[in-house]
Formats: C-alpha cells, structure tokens, sequence
C-alpha cells in the first residue's frame, strides 16, 4: 500500500513540478496568441478574451479560431496592447459544458468572451453573471439575446435561411417536394434558419416541404446517414434544403440522393465546394466564419481598449454565394482563412 | 477510509491507524496526495502568473466622467484608447470632482455607468475558483457515488448519462408550469422529488431487467442508454414542441439551487458533500453496505450465505439511477434549464471518477470518497489546462492519461498487495 502511495505521489510530484515549470515558461505555449507578449512590460494593456465554440470537432470553428487569432495578433500591433486569444471550446457539443467554461473564464480574470451558444436557456445565466462582472460578452453564429450580451455576429438566420430555400427554387425550377435537413433543434440559430426555409418556400406555389428533419449530435456521419435514411424512405423528395454543411464533410455523403434530388446548403467550406465541382450541390450559401473570430475579438477590444460598442446589438454579415461558376476563385479563401498561406 | 470494512489489511495495526502513517494507509491517501500536490504546483503557478479581477462601483446619478490624457487635457469617453487615459475624471452635480487613475486599476463604462478597479489575485488559490472546481465536480461525483456501488457489484451502468438527462427535462417540464412566485419551500421538493422518482424508476428498470431477464448489465444499461435518450428527445418535442425548457419559478434556481452565498454559489458542492457522507455510511456502516461488497467478492457465495443477491442488486441500480436524477436536478436548477442535449456521454466521466477513485471494474472494491476525489482530480485536470494556458484540445488526451495511469497504479498496488500475501 505504502508502494503505490509513493508512486502516487511521485507522479503528482512529476505534475507539481510540470506546473512549476509551465509557470516559469508560460508564453512559450502553442496553444493561446499570446500576440506581443515578447515585448510586454507593466505599461502595456493585456486584453485577455476566451473564444468558445459549439464544437472544435465541426471545422467552420476552426476558421473561426484562426480569425479570432489574427485579429489579437493585428490589435496587438496597431493598439500597442497584448490581446490574448484563448481558444475553450467543448469537443463534442454541450451546452453545460459551455456554461462552465464560461464561469472558469470569469473566474479566471477574463476580459471578453466570444460565444457560439449551444443553447440559450441554458447559457444565459452565466452569461448575464460574466457580464455582471464586468466581462464583455458578444456571441457570433448563434445568439443570446436575453443574457445580456454586448453584441450579436453574424448572419440574419432567417434571411439566410430564406436565402438558402429561394436558391434550391431557382434550381428546381420553382416545382417540386422538398426536405429540409437542421442539427440539433435546441439550437436557436438552426431552428430560425428553418423558420426561414419555411416562410421563403411559401413563395413558390409548386413547392411542398415534405419535413424538417433533425439529428443530433451535430456529426458529418450522423448527418450523412439521415439524409440517406429519408431519401430511401421518401423517393418523392426532389430538393433538399441543408441549413448547415454537416453531412457535406464526408466524401460521398449524397450517393444515392444527388441523382434524384437538387441540393443547396449552407457553409461553403473546403470538403463541401468538391461537392460543386462535382455537381452534386448546385449552391453553397456561405457564413462569415473566419469572421466569426476576427469580428468578435475587433469588438471586445474596441470596447475594452475605447470604450466604443457596436451601433447596434446586431452586426449582420453578408453572405457569400457559391456555384460552379466561382468555386474555385471562392475555394483560395480558406487557405488564408485557415492560416496555411 | 476504505468503504469495505472487510478490507482493512491485517498487516496495518490499530495503533498505526492512529499515526500520520495510519493516515497514508488508506486507498484515498494516493488521490488525496495527487491532489495536493496539483494543488500546489496551480497555487505556485497561479502566484507566478496571477489574474485581474474588477471589482464594479456604479457613479451616482447625475455626475458626469470624462478622461484626462496623458497631459491631464480632458477629452470626452469613448475618444481616447486606453494607452492615452491617465484617469477618468468624474464630476458630481455639485461640481466637486474625482480622478480614478488607471495606473491605480481604474477603468470606466459608459455604456452601464459603472467604474471597475481591478485587482490581482492568484489564478487558482482564490475562493471562487474552488468553488467552482468542487462545483463543476458535484454533478459527475454525485452519480459516482452511485456508480461506485455498481462497480463493486461487478457491474456496469451506460445509462446514467441519458437518466440524468431525461430526469432533468421531466423536472423542467413540470417546473415550467410551476407559478412563477412559487416559494422554494415548494418548488423545491417538487423538482427533487420528480426527478429522483424518475431516475429512480429508470435504475429500477435497469437492476430488473438485468437480474430478471439474466442479462449482463451492459448490454441492458446500453440499450437504455439509447432507449432514454431517444425518451429525452421525444417528450419536449411532442409535448412542448421544442428542445430546451426553461422559466422555472426563480426561487428554484437562483432562490436556492444557484443561491449566491458569500459571493459563491455553493449548492451544487453542498449537496455532493451530503451524498458522499451518505454514501460512505451506506456502504462502510451498514449491512445493506456488507452485502454490496460480499456480492461483488463472489456472488456465488453470497448466495449460499444467504444474501439476496437479486434484491440487493436492484437497489443499488435503483439508488444510482436516483442520484443521475438529483444530479440531473441538480443541474437545471443550477443553470435554469433542461436540454436534450444533457448528459451526453457523461457515463464515460463518471466511469472515469470512479475508476480515478480506486473501483475495481472486476468487482468487490471501491470507494465513494475515491469516487467523489475522482471526479474533482478530473475537474482539477480540466481546470489546470485552463490555468496553464494549454490548448483545450488536450484536454481529453490529459484525461485518457490519467485514467489509464490511475488503473495500472492500482494494479500495481494489488499485485505488490498479493506479494505480501
């Protein structure tokens, strides 16, 4: 017994002096931008804001993330400030998880959090506890409105959504039964993307929408094997409209539907255009995600650094539409957008 | 400590209990110990690297702030970066003036009329930071609690994840129609009870499945793991038409589950203490606590001498389903709501606690306080990475580590164990 005590305790030990160590060395780490820190003195502001995603295994965050560090490092040179991003995401979605990593931020003397909220209800208790300590909330892809947040980012859901249905007519030619593909319906984002779908699809008469059909967990896999499991059921489905990429993620996620069935989707994203090059989706609807990050940090900072908010709670982006005829052009983004140029 | 009177070792004597090396005897000392130090080395790091705290001051109504630059020239808010403030200047309505000087930690919001100064202190050695790990622990320690008793029967239960989540949707369906004014004199007890009652009937289904039907416990914990979640979807969705249910009566949440006390909000860790005291009683100081060991020991001769095996069994799946559901309770009165969502694979983490905590998987050994040091050496892990500054992503590879290292420590403790005979 008094064996295993000791190597226990040899390993805490190990652990104890890992964390010295990491004390001692603590801006050498790969994992948060801790951007001018080379040059930090007592005089230069840090501005320390923590990034949380829905899920670092769903790669639009990822383009999110590289935004989010290119604005601390750019900020860090033009203000003469420290913006350090730390990247606190959950790696399968979960909306405690989120919340408790919201309270660890605070707890930790953050200054501004970015958040893609998994569900609201469940958040905005915390978020309106950070905010009452003084901590700058703004949410980007999916929205808080009553956690008392500084800011909303990103696209209007409902035009998107809408934006989504009136391209998938245009393909379909205005006629014909269409499925509506959402992740998880907790989501306020995604069911107002719906919302969207629905009201712009009551614009064309020969369209019916045969179902909205969700799954969750938000996985590639998951996705793709609903989409294949409705088709097979329901042969009549001639266009599908998707308000996320996810089953998109995946090589041959439409094999037995894109024959049959025209596709539009949301998040253009690298693995998704293969599918527009292939001509299995004729259009891509496209969010601002490395936007996401670079738009949120631009805020936090402005108000911490100057103490200037948004004109409004709401900052809309633009979406970016994507067909055969400028996939290509439209694919070069990502190399920036996801650090490799 | 051990929760098995029968495993108190011949070779230990009484009076050596009584000593300091007594004390490290124990099963617990190892993961006490590993806390400890973890404990330190955050604490060494976090006075090395310590953090900002604001602390809020609102201006009276009335006063006007503007911002001194560097040459003390007055400037409105909003104009100059904070690299070019020196101090903000607020002036009363009867003209007597203030600086708060940013060198002093001063900063202004114009948006909520509210000064912050802010303060260092250690990023891990300060009261709400360890609140908030023994906090985030409760919700996988209390289920281990129950757990534990199923691993020292030899068994397994996949289902605590999805019990927890469809207890806390029940509990938020019936809350949501509670009037908002309800005292938590009532609401209370209302949400508790509901949500014990339903997990208690979902771990009642798995014990009498399991031993009525002769059926490994994991393939029927499995199949209703799956089971309730798709039960956790389905019933909001038909009966709410939505997937997250919020609007209880606040004297649940924030009247007592989420109270704020002493500038903490404790609940959650108050009542994992109470369930762990509980639970180490039960299993330490009972004859039900005996039977739990004797059956895990060799079922066979439990049976022989006497034990009903069947009964006990049930109602340890029982008694563990009932602690997902007042975790699961636990939960949405903490963050004021309940979502489909919840719970998902958190069979794995609280497996992972009691495992920490020193369980044996093949039965017969096992401890509630291991189990409860488990799940705050897991939160304490999720938390260091935090602290450090290390990318969230290891995160799990830190926590498959450290489970697998726990296992073999403990192995290796059996084997030099069986050694000395």
């Amino acid at each position: 017994m008094r064996n295993s005590t000791a190597v226990m305790s040899a390993a805490a030990m190990v652990l104890g002096a890992g964390f010295m160590f990491a004390g001692c060395s603590k801006s050498g780490d790969g994992s948060s931008t801790d951007a001018g820190s080379d040059q930090v003195t007592e005089d230069i502001p840090t501005y320390t804001i923590g990034v949380i995603a829905k899920s670092s295994s769903n790669p639009v965050f990822m383009a999110a993330r590289t935004g989010a560090v290119a604005a601390g490092e750019r900020l860090s040179a033009e203000l003469g400030v420290n913006v350090d991003v730390q990247w606190k995401t959950p790696p399968q979605e979960d909306a405690q998880v989120q919340a408790q990593y919201v309270e660890q931020l605070v707890a930790s003397g953050i200054d501004g959090i970015a958040i893609s909220v998994t569900d609201a209800n469940v958040l905005n208790a915390a978020l309106e506890s950070a905010v009452a300590k003084g901590v700058i909330v703004v949410t980007f892809d999916s929205d808080a409105p009553d956690s008392g947040r500084m800011a909303y980012y990103g696209v209007d859901d409902m035009a998107a959504g809408a934006e989504v249905m009136r391209q998938l007519a245009g393909v379909m030619g205005g006629e014909g039964t269409v499925a509506v593909l959402t992740g998880n319906p907790a989501a306020v984002n995604l069911s107002n993307r719906v919302k969207g779908v629905e009201q712009a699809a009551a614009e064309f008469p020969g369209i019916t929408i045969k179902d909205v059909y969700n799954f969750t967990p938000e996985t590639a896999t998951e996705a793709a094997a609903k989409m294949a499991q409705v088709q097979t059921a329901n042969p009549d489905i001639t266009g599908w409209a998707l308000v996320g990429g996810w089953p998109l993620y995946t090589d041959n996620a439409l094999d037995g539907i894109y024959e049959t069935a025209k596709i539009v989707s949301m998040d253009p994203l690298p693995l998704p255009l293969e599918y527009v090059k292939k001509g299995q989706v004729q259009v891509l609807v496209g969010q601002p995600y490395f936007g996401w990050g670079e738009k949120s940090v631009e805020m936090i900072v402005e108000k911490k650094h100057f103490d200037r908010s948004p004109p409004s709670e709401f900052v809309y982006a633009t979406f970016d539409i994507v067909t055969p005829d400028n996939v290509d052009a439209f694919g070069e983004n990502w190399k920036a957008w996801l650090g490799e140029d | 400590m051990s929760d098995a009177p029968s495993t108190r070792k011949p070779g230990v004597t009484q009076g050596q209990r009584r000593t300091l090396g007594g004390l490290f005897a124990h099963q617990e000392s190892g993961l006490i110990i590993v806390i400890l130090l973890m404990g330190l080395g955050l604490t060494i790091f976090g006075a090395l690297n310590p953090v900002t705290l604001p602390t809020q001051q609102a201006v009276e109504p009335g006063a006007t702030v503007t911002v001194l630059d560097k040459q003390n020239a007055i400037h409105p808010t909003g104009v100059l970066g904070r690299t070019d403030i020196s101090a903000f200047r607020v002036t009363d309505p009867d003209g007597a003036a203030q600086d708060y000087r940013v060198s002093d930690g001063w900063w202004y919001d114009s948006e909520k009329f509210q000064l912050s100064r802010e303060h260092t202190v250690n990023a891990f050695l300060n009261t709400e930071k360890l609140v908030l790990i023994v906090k985030d622990a409760s919700f996988i320690a209390i289920m281990a609690v129950g757990m534990t008793g199923v691993i020292i029967l030899a068994g397994i239960d996949l289902s605590v994840g999805s019990i927890y989540g469809l207890a806390g949707i029940v509990g938020a369906m019936v809350l949501t129609k509670m009037p908002a004014d309800m005292s938590w004199a009532l609401a209370v007890p209302i949400g508790l009870l509901v949500c014990i009652a339903v997990g208690g009937a979902c771990g009642f289904a798995n014990g009498a499945m399991s031993v009525g039907l002769r059926v490994h416990p994991f393939v029927i914990t499995l199949g209703m793991m799956a089971a309730l979640r798709g039960l956790t979807l389905v019933l909001p969705s038909e009966l709410f038409e939505t997937q997250s249910i919020s609007g209880f009566p606040e004297s649940f949440t924030k009247g007592f589950f989420k109270a704020e006390i002493l500038g903490v909000e404790p609940v959650p860790a108050l009542f994992m203490l109470a369930v762990a005291g509980a639970g180490w009683f039960v299993l330490s100081r009972t004859v039900f606590g005996r039977r739990v060991f004797a059956i895990g020991g060799n079922e066979t001769a439990a049976r022989y001498a006497g034990i009903p095996v069947a009964r006990v069994k049930i109602l340890v799946y029982t008694i563990t389903g009932a602690l997902a559901g007042l975790s699961g309770c636990l939960a949405i009165g903490f963050y004021g709501a309940g979502e489909t969502n919840a719970g998902n694979a958190y069979e794995l983490r609280v497996i992972a606690a009691t495992v920490i905590g020193g369980a044996s998987l093949m039965g017969g050994r096992g401890t509630v306080i291991g189990a409860v040091l488990g799940a705050i050496v897991i939160e304490l892990i999720n938390n260091s990475i935090l602290i450090l500054g290390i990318d969230q992503s290891y995160n799990q590879i830190v926590m498959g580590a450290a489970i697998i290292v726990a296992v073999v420590v403990d192995q290796t403790k059996q084997r030099l164990a069986a050694k000395r005979g």
